[in-house]
């Protein structure tokens, strides 16, 4: 007699922005939720079908698996909080904005004996993870130079732009890319960054990633005017191949409404149709909590990525490049 | 209308049968080349009488003998190493001079190309033909007209294919002056230099040579950082990383980002795609204005009139100033400063 894999209960913490994606999945993958915010959880709670939990302590108190979803600058409490009650942690990336703080995450759970799984969700998008794959199989030869741009809206809420909370867009948007790179190319040696812009006008991020191999990452990162549509591109030059990819060249349905531009302002890309990379993710998150294989990424490669995004706003600050040896600054 | 009397210097860059095959069919020139150095070049490269014959073209056997011709004017497709030589000849006999760039390899070459000029009241311009593309024209209008607002963040690519099937020289450090980074940043930072009238203060690069790295000592990817005074940011990917599978020889884009609005330029768009069996795959088969025969329009226009041509010999100068600083950064990890009186005065 087979059995069934045992029924997890789920607790997001934060009903905001990336909660929405994340409760969506929940609901698409069957599993129960609940769900704590300082405000809009009881709507959040009835648009995915959860409960909304009166505090932290009574999610912490019913659930299996913690699911942050808040601003950066809370992680590392409601982390800490989720470990020492002994439950397994998804957390959104950044896992910090500060090294010291994810560090003593990844060991507060690792103390624990509870699982943390970093929320890089671009390693789920369908085209990021088929480019990892080309790359791994050998198709394009060695990789040579990278280049990834992400753009969008700049972030409604105000935390992202203030660089004490989220890092700012060297941190906490271009994580991404700085981790897919290092997925792709291996680890990074020297890291070279500049930031230009400011609120209410654009924000760009651009960074210059030299890896362990010899191969070169050009990153670019924007946050621009609230209309704004998000889209990404990536390109990687191997030693016998090339892998391009833009996401408004791969849509497989287009709009032309005449002021009602669907994509307009939208700060959290949908993928392609069919399919969530938010599904994907988190279904392989769960799997590990509840004793499946381990994830493609693990919170030593947030750490990582975390380490090389703090590396670009050193050098934005000094104007000069800064080494990475072993990965550490 | 008497016709002008130009010469093609060497058939040693890719571009030279272009540009012959551009004059000889204009009603205006009177073509003559000259390719003394053809038979340093490898074998099976088309170079020389042969070259000559098959563009039906007439051939002197030297420099002297061209310029003694009483020449007008003269396009140098040299080897990079070699353009300075065959400038001052071309200055000494007051002959008006386009040449292929980088200007040079050295800045001293370079300084006594533009002395050379300056003295004989010659023109010298540098072929930098993306400049002529009427998409960048339309860009820079927007710029100056502050539609895109302050720019923050410049953007640029010039990837193509490696020239190893073509001309080997172009892997020679001694006579191409490096690699990628040579052949292929001086074109954006051209581009750059026009569309913002000032020189970086800092470049930054990094460089590799994972394409191509059994075949050839020089380095086939780069990527190139350069500040300006005012903060705005502009990079430049250099690399040779078009594979041989790619659909055309290469390509050039520029992104502005100001804090109004953002442009891109993707000066080889215009094309046609052409899915063909014989060569395994897509083409992209250019349908644009011709880049080159705008150039050379505008440099035979100027040699007429006798007034000056752009891009010119200083600019040839700068760009190659922010690639010898490129390169001095990729050796040493660090960012290198420009000094700026150097290139005021050359500006």
């Amino acid at each position: 007699m087979t059995q069934s894999p045992p029924r997890l209960t789920v607790g997001v913490v934060g009903a905001g922005g990336i909660a929405h994606p994340h409760m969506a999945a929940w609901r698409h993958l069957g599993v129960d939720v609940l769900v704590y915010s300082d405000e809009g959880a009881e709507a959040a709670a009835t648009q995915y079908g959860a409960r909304a939990v009166a505090d932290l302590d009574q999610l912490l108190e019913e659930c299996d698996v913690v699911d942050v979803c808040t601003p950066t600058f809370t992680h590392h409490e409601i982390v800490l909080a989720a470990a020492s009650a002994g439950r397994h942690v998804i957390c959104e990336k950044p896992l910090s904005h500060l090294r010291e703080e994810a560090v003593e995450m990844i060991d507060a759970c690792a103390a624990a004996g509870v699982q943390l799984h970093p929320g890089h969700v671009v390693r789920y998008f369908p085209e990021y993870t088929a480019a990892k794959a080309v790359v791994a199989a050998g198709r394009i030869g060695a990789p040579a130079v990278l280049r990834l741009t992400r753009r969008g809206a700049r972030p409604q809420r105000t935390w992202f732009a203030e660089s004490a909370k989220s890092g700012g867009i060297l941190i906490d948007q271009m994580i991404h890319d700085f981790d897919f790179a290092r997925w792709v190319a291996g680890d990074v040696v020297q890291v070279y960054a500049t930031e230009v812009g400011s609120a209410p006008g654009p924000t760009i991020g651009i960074a210059v990633l030299t890896h362990k191999s010899g191969a070169l990452t050009h990153l670019l990162g924007g946050w621009g005017h609230e209309e704004e549509a998000f889209r990404t591109t990536l390109s990687i030059a191997g030693a016998h191949g090339l892998i391009r990819h833009s996401s408004l060249d791969a849509e497989s349905l287009s709009w032309s409404i005449p002021g009602a531009d669907p994509a307009h302002g939208e700060l959290i890309p949908a993928g392609p149709l069919g399919s969530s990379p938010f599904v994907t993710e988190l279904a392989e998150f769960l799997a590990s909590c509840a004793g499946g294989p381990t994830p493609r990424v693990t919170a030593e490669d947030s750490l990582a990525a975390l380490t090389m995004a703090i590396a670009a706003t050193r050098s934005n600050a000094t104007g000069l490049p800064v080494r990475l040896e072993d990965g550490a600054l | 209308m008497s016709k002008l009397r130009v010469g093609i210097a060497s058939f040693a860059h890719v571009h030279a049968a272009g540009y012959a095959t551009f004059l000889r069919d204009r009603a205006d020139v009177e073509l003559v080349a000259s390719d003394p150095d053809a038979a340093t070049a490898p074998p099976d490269e088309l170079r020389g009488a042969e070259l000559a014959c098959q563009l039906g073209i007439r051939m002197v056997p030297s420099y002297e003998a061209m310029f003694a011709e009483g020449l007008d004017a003269v396009v140098v497709c040299t080897e990079s190493a070699r353009h300075r030589e065959v400038v001052e000849q071309a200055a000494a006999a007051g002959v008006h001079v386009l040449c292929e760039k980088p200007l040079a390899t050295k800045l001293d070459d370079a300084a006594a190309m533009l002395r050379a000029c300056a003295q004989a009241e010659v023109i010298l311009m540098v072929a930098y033909p993306v400049r002529f593309h009427p998409g960048y024209h339309a860009m820079r209008g927007a710029v100056q007209r502050g539609e895109l607002g302050r720019l923050l963040a410049i953007t640029g690519t010039n990837n193509g294919q490696a020239p190893l099937n073509a001309r080997r020289w172009f892997f020679d450090p001694e006579m191409a002056g490096g690699g990628a980074l040579m052949d292929h940043t001086v074109h954006l930072a051209d581009l750059l230099d026009n569309l913002l009238g000032v020189s970086p203060t800092q470049v930054y690069a990094q460089v590799n040579r994972v394409v191509h790295a059994e075949e050839v000592p020089v380095e086939t990817g780069g990527l190139v950082v350069m500040t300006y005074a005012d903060g705005t940011v502009a990079t430049i990917d250099c690399s040779w990383s078009a594979p041989d599978s790619y659909p055309s020889w290469g390509g050039l884009t520029l992104t502005l980002d100001g804090d109004l609005g953002s442009s891109r330029l993707d000066a080889f768009a215009e094309n046609i795609e052409v899915f063909d069996d014989h060569v395994g795959g897509l083409r992209w088969d250019a349908v644009g204005v011709n880049l080159d025969s705008l150039m050379l329009d505008e440099f035979l226009a100027c040699v007429r009139a006798g007034s000056a041509a752009q891009p010119d010999g200083a600019v040839g100068y700068r760009t190659l100033q922010v690639v010898l600083a490129a390169y001095e950064s990729a050796s040493s990890g660090q960012p290198v400063t420009i000094d700026e009186p150097i290139s005021q005065a050359a500006r």
